[in-house]
C-alpha cells in the first residue's frame, strides 16, 4: 500500500522546485509505477522534478533528513526495473533536467545535465562534425543520466564501447544533499582512485549525476550497411566469428531470428526482409570513405562463405534506414503479438552464441513460451524478448522460470546475467549465479561508501 | 625465530628471501623486511593473512621497475613474479587471461600468432607485468584511437587486504552486473589489493600501419599542428610531439599513427595533411621510432605526468622551460605530457603542477628515486574521503597501504 506524502513534507519540496514539479495526485502517478520493464508496478508516494543541481541537492537534503527513500529516474525507458518504485520511496525525476550546458569542440567534450535525451545530444554537435558513440536502441528516448547509471550501449559500441569510456566527469547529489565532483577531462594524472569509473553503472545507488561531461567523436566520413540472410542462425553465428576473426572491425553486428522476422514483417514495421529466412544478420561498416567498400566486400565474402542465401547492401542512407528497420522495430513489432513483452538480457562469448541460442530455443518450447531473439551478435549480448501477458499468473511463473534457466544457461558458458540493461530489481535474484556471497557483500558494502543510510534506490542491484 | 623463519615455517611452499634483494624501483628507499614470491591465488591469501598477524604492511609488485621507494615503515614486498603464464586464450573470442605477473611480451607473442594484439603501449610495456601496468593504469599514446587500457580489462581476481578473493568482471566485452568495482582497482596502485590474474579483450591486428613525422619546425609550432590534428575530421590512433629523438637525428617532431586498409591510411593521410596545410613525411621503417617514443620516461630513475585539456597544451609547456622539454613526450590527442629525466628537479616540477593547476590539469609524480620528491595534484577533498572509504572496504586493516609515500 503505498503511504501518502505528509503535506508539509510536500510543502518544502514544493518550495524548493515550485509547486507544479511536485506530483502526489494518484491519478498523476500511475505514469510513473514502472519502467521499460512493466513486469512490476508500485505507486510512488510522489515525484519530484528539480531542475537544477541545487534544487537536486535541497530535494535530497529533505528527503534524507526525512528518512525517505529516494528511487532516482531519467525517461523510465530502462528494461530492469531499476526505476521502479517503492511504495514509501519518492522519485526524483530528471526530465526537466534537460539542458546541453556546453560543447567544447576544440576539445571534443560536451557537458549534459542528466535529463539531455541521447541523441539530441549528437543532434547539437552535428554542426561540429562531432558525435556521441552509446546508442542504445532507445536512444530517441532514453537520457543521458539514465545511461550514466546503466552504463548503456547499443548496437555500435561493438566498434566504440559503451557509456564508461566516454564519461569523463560527473557532478554528484549525494544522498544526503552533499554535492561532489568526480574526474574530469584534464585531471586524469590528479591522484586517487576512479571514481567516475565506478559511479557509472551504480545504477542510482551512489547518487543522483546532475552534470555530466562526455567525450565526443568526429562524425565518421561513410558507412557501408549490409544485410545477410541466412538459412539458419547457426550459419549466421559462423559468419559472424569468420568477419570479427578476419581482422575486419565492424561498427556494429547485429542478428534478428526467425521468429522476430516474422513478427516485424507482419507489423506496420515491415522491413522486406523475407519470412522464410531463419536469421538476418545486419552488418555496418563506418570510417574514411575510401576503405569501406572493400570492408564490406569482406564481410560479404564471410556471409556468402557461411552459407548466406543472399547478402544485400544500402546504396542509400534511405536502403540503409531500411536494411536497419528490421532491427530498431524489433520490439515494437513484438507488441502487437502478446499484451507484455520482456527483453532478456545477457552477455556470452561470442563463440557460445550457436549453442545457446539452439537451448534458448529448447527452453522456450519447453515452458510452453514464445521466444524471439534479436541481438548484438558482435560482442554477444543477447536479448532473448520473452512474449507474454502479465494478467495470465501461470504464464508469468513459466517466464520466471524460463528466465532463470536462461540466465544459468549464459553463466555456464562463460558469460554473465546483463550486458548492458543493468541488474534492477529484475536480476537481482540471479546475482548470486555470478557472485559468490564474498562478492555479493564486497557490492553492498560499495553502495555503503556512497549512501551509508542505504536510502538511494534501496533493493535494486543487490540486497 | 626471525621472520624468514617464522614465514617458512608457517607457509613452507612460498618462495621467500631476504629484502636485500629488492626491486630495482625501490632502491634508496626503506628496505623491505622479506620478499616473497607466492605462486598462486591461494599463496597470496596466505601471505597477507601473516603478514597481518605480524603487523607487517605488504607491497604489491610486478617486475618493480616501476615503483617508488619506500618511505618509512615495516613491510613486506610480494613479487608476482611467481604467477606467470596464460591461463586460458580464446582467440575467436579475442579474450585472453594471464596471471599478473606474466610479462606482457608473453602476452604479445601469444596474440600475435593469432593475428591479434592488446594495443597498449606504456614505457618498456613488453617487459612489464600485466599486472603491474594495470594496477599502474600505464598508458601510452594508441589511447587516442583505442581508449584507455581501463575499457580493455575484463575481469581480474584480487586478493584484498584482508585475504578475501574477488572475482571482478568476467571474460565477456559487456558485462554491468554489479558496480564496477574493477574500474577502481585498474590504476589503483595495489591499494585495493593485489590482482593475481588479469582477462583482456585482444583486437585484431591492422592491416596497414602508417607513421607519419612533421619536424623541423620549432616545438610550440610542432605543438600548434598536433593539437590541430586532434580537431580534424579523422582520428589517428596516435598523435604525439616528442622532444629531439635520436632516430630523427636529433630533430623533435611531430609523429602520427594511422591503422587501416592501404585505401583508408591513403585517405586518411591526405585528410590530415589538408587540415594542418602541412606535408607530413612517411617513415619507412618506424618501430625504433616508436619505441624511443614509447619508452620515454620508462627508464629515468625520476618521471612525472602532466594532464591538461589539449586547448591548454601549450600554456603548460611554455612553462617547461626549467624542466626541458628534451626529455618530453606530448600525447597531444589525450592532453598528456610526460616527462622522464635523472637530473629533474624538485623546484622544476613544483613550477610545473602550478602551471598545469592553473590551466585546470594536474601533475602526477610517476616515480622519483631520492629523498626530495615533489608533491603531485591531489584528489578533491571530497572524492579522497571517498577514495578512503572504498579502500577501507578492501582493506580494512591498513595492510596494503602504510608503507607508500
Amino acid at each position: 500500500m503505498t503511504q501518502t506524502l505528509v503535506p508539509t513534507v510536500a510543502d518544502r519540496l514544493r518550495a524548493i522546485v515550485g509547486s507544479d514539479h511536485v506530483i502526489t495526485q494518484p491519478d498523476r502517478l500511475v505514469a510513473y509505477e514502472s519502467d521499460g520493464l512493466t513486469a512490476y508496478r508500485v505507486a510512488p508516494r510522489a515525484v519530484v522534478l528539480p531542475e537544477t543541481t541545487e534544487q537536486v541537492s535541497k530535494v535530497l537534503e529533505v528527503l534524507h533528513g526525512e528518512g525517505i527513500d529516494v528511487i532516482p529516474r531519467g525517461a523510465g525507458t530502462g528494461l530492469s526495473g531499476g526505476a521502479l518504485p517503492s511504495s514509501d520511496g519518492v522519485i526524483v525525476g530528471t526530465a526537466r533536467m534537460n539542458r546541453i550546458l556546453s560543447i567544447d569542440d576544440q576539445n571534443r567534450l560536451a557537458t549534459v545535465q542528466p535529463g539531455v535525451i541521447n541523441a539530441r545530444l549528437t543532434k547539437a554537435t552535428e554542426p561540429y562534425g562531432l558525435y556521441y558513440a552509446p546508442d542504445p536502441a532507445s536512444q530517441s528516448a532514453c537520457t543521458l543520466g539514465g545511461n550514466v547509471a546503466e552504463n548503456s550501449g547499443g548496437p555500435h559500441c561493438l566498434k566504440y564501447g559503451v557509456t564508461s569510456r566516454y564519461v569523463t566527469g560527473l557532478t554528484v547529489v549525494m544522498a544526503d544533499g552533499e554535492v561532489v565532483r568526480f574526474g574530469g577531462a584534464g585531471l586524469e594524472a590528479a591522484a586517487g582512485l576512479d571514481l567516475v569509473g565506478l559511479f557509472v553503472g551504480s545504477e542510482g545507488c551512489f547518487g543522483i549525476a546532475t552534470e555530466i561531461e562526455v567525450r565526443l567523436l568526429p562524425k565518421a566520413e561513410g558507412v557501408r550497411t549490409l544485410l545477410g540472410l541466412f538459412d539458419t542462425m547457426a550459419a549466421a553465428g559462423h559468419a559472424v566469428t569468420d568477419i570479427i576473426s578476419s581482422g575486419l572491425m565492424p561498427a556494429a553486428v547485429e542478428i534478428v531470428d526467425h521468429a522476430t522476422i516474422v513478427a516485424v514483417e507482419a507489423s506496420v514495421f515491415a522491413a522486406g526482409y523475407p519470412t522464410d529466412a531463419g536469421a538476418a544478420l545486419v552488418i555496418e561498416f563506418d570510417g574514411t570513405e575510401a576503405g569501406l567498400d572493400d570492408d564490406a566486400n569482406r564481410a560479404e565474402q564471410c556471409c556468402l562463405a557461411a552459407g548466406a542465401i543472399e547478402v544485400r547492401r544500402a546504396a542509400s542512407e534511405e536502403e540503409r534506414i531500411g536494411l536497419w528497420k528490421g532491427r530498431k522495430k524489433a520490439f515494437g513489432a513484438m507488441g502487437r503479438i502478446a499484451p507484455d513483452l520482456l527483453v532478456q538480457d545477457a552477455t556470452v562469448p561470442r563463440t557460445r552464441l550457436p549453442e545457446v541460442l539452439a537451448r534458448i530455443t529448447e527452453i522456450g518450447e519447453e515452458y510452453g513460451l514464445n521466444i524471439a531473439n534479436v541481438f548484438h551478435a558482435g560482442d554477444g549480448n543477447l536479448h532473448p524478448n520473452i512474449l507474454f501477458d502479465r494478467q495470465n499468473q501461470d504464464e508469468l511463473e513459466r517466464v520466471e522460470r524460463a528466465s532463470r534457466e536462461i540466465m544459468t544457461l549464459c553463466v555456464s558458458v562463460g558469460g554473465t546475467i546483463t550486458g548492458e540493461h543493468g541488474v534492477g530489481i529484475d536480476k537481482r535474484g540471479y546475482m548470486p549465479l555470478v557472485h559468490n556471497e564474498v562478492e555479493l557483500e564486497m557490492l553492498r558494502r560499495a553502495r555503503w561508501v556512497f549512501d551509508p543510510g542505504g536510502n538511494l534506490n534501496p533493493g535494486k542491484v543487490v540486497q | 625465530m626471525t621472520l624468514v623463519q617464522d614465514l617458512r615455517s608457517a607457509l613452507p611452499d612460498v618462495a621467500v628471501r631476504d629484502g636485500l634483494e629488492v626491486a630495482t624501483g625501490l632502491r634508496g628507499g626503506a628496505e623491505p623486511e622479506l620478499v616473497v614470491s607466492p605462486s598462486s591465488t591461494s599463496e597470496v591469501v596466505e601471505v597477507c593473512a601473516w603478514a597481518g598477524r605480524q603487523g607487517l604492511g605488504v607491497l604489491p609488485v610486478g617486475r618493480g621497475a616501476h615503483v617508488d621507494p619506500v618511505r618509512d615503515g615495516r613491510f613486506i614486498v610480494l613479487e608476482t613474479s611467481g604467477l606467470t603464464g596464460i591461463e586460458e586464450y580464446e582467440a575467436a573470442d579475442m579474450t585472453i587471461t594471464a596471471r599478473a605477473g606474466t610479462s606482457f611480451g608473453v602476452v604479445d607473442d601469444a596474440l600475435a600468432e593469432h593475428g591479434q594484439w592488446a594495443p597498449f603501449d606504456p614505457p618498456s610495456v613488453r617487459t612489464r607485468s600485466i599486472g603491474g601496468f594495470i594496477s599502474a593504469a600505464a598508458h601510452g599514446p594508441l589511447w587516442a584511437g583505442y581508449g584507455a587500457l581501463k575499457n580493455h580489462v575484463l575481469g581480474a581476481t584480487l586478493v584484498t587486504g584482508d585475504g578475501r578473493i574477488l572475482r571482478l568482471g568476467g571474460k565477456v566485452v559487456k558485462n554491468v552486473a554489479g558496480y564496477d568495482l574493477l574500474r577502481p582497482v585498474v590504476g589503483g596502485r595495489g591499494r585495493l589489493g593485489i590482482v593475481t590474474s588479469v582477462c583482456l579483450r585482444a583486437f585484431p591486428k591492422p592491416h596497414h600501419e602508417r607513421v607519419l613525422v612533421l619536424s623541423d619546425r620549432s616545438v610550440p609550432e610542432l605543438l600548434d599542428a598536433g593539437v590541430a590534428l586532434g580537431t580534424a575530421p579523422i582520428l589517428p590512433v596516435s598523435i604525439v610531439v616528442s622532444g629531439p629523438l635520436t632516430e630523427l637525428d636529433g630533430r623533435s617532431a611531430l609523429v602520427v599513427r594511422l591503422h587501416g586498409a592501404e585505401s583508408t591510411v591513403d585517405a586518411d593521410q591526405a585528410t590530415l595533411e589538408s587540415h594542418i596545410r602541412a606535408p607530413l613525411d612517411r617513415v619507412h621503417e618506424a618501430d625504433s621510432l616508436l619505441d624511443e617514443i614509447r619508452d620515454r620516461g620508462g627508464v629515468e630513475s625520476r618521471c612525472v605526468e602532466v594532464s591538461v585539456l589539449p586547448s591548454r597544451l601549450r600554456d603548460v609547456v611554455s612553462a617547461m622551460r626549467n624542466v626541458g622539454f628534451a626529455s618530453s613526450v606530448v600525447d597531444s590527442y589525450a592532453g598528456r605530457i610526460r616527462i622522464g629525466s635523472n637530473s629533474l628537479e624538485r623546484e622544476a616540477v613544483d613550477a610545473l603542477r602550478g602551471a598545469a593547476e592553473g590551466a585546470g590539469g594536474a601533475l602526477r609524480v610517476v616515480r622519483w628515486a631520492g629523498d626530495d620528491r615533489p608533491a603531485g595534484t591531489p584528489q578533491r577533498e571530497a572524492e579522497a574521503g571517498l577514495s578512503e572509504r572504498l579502500e577501507s572496504i578492501f582493506d580494512p586493516d591498513g595492510v596494503l597501504w602504510p608503507v607508500r609515500p
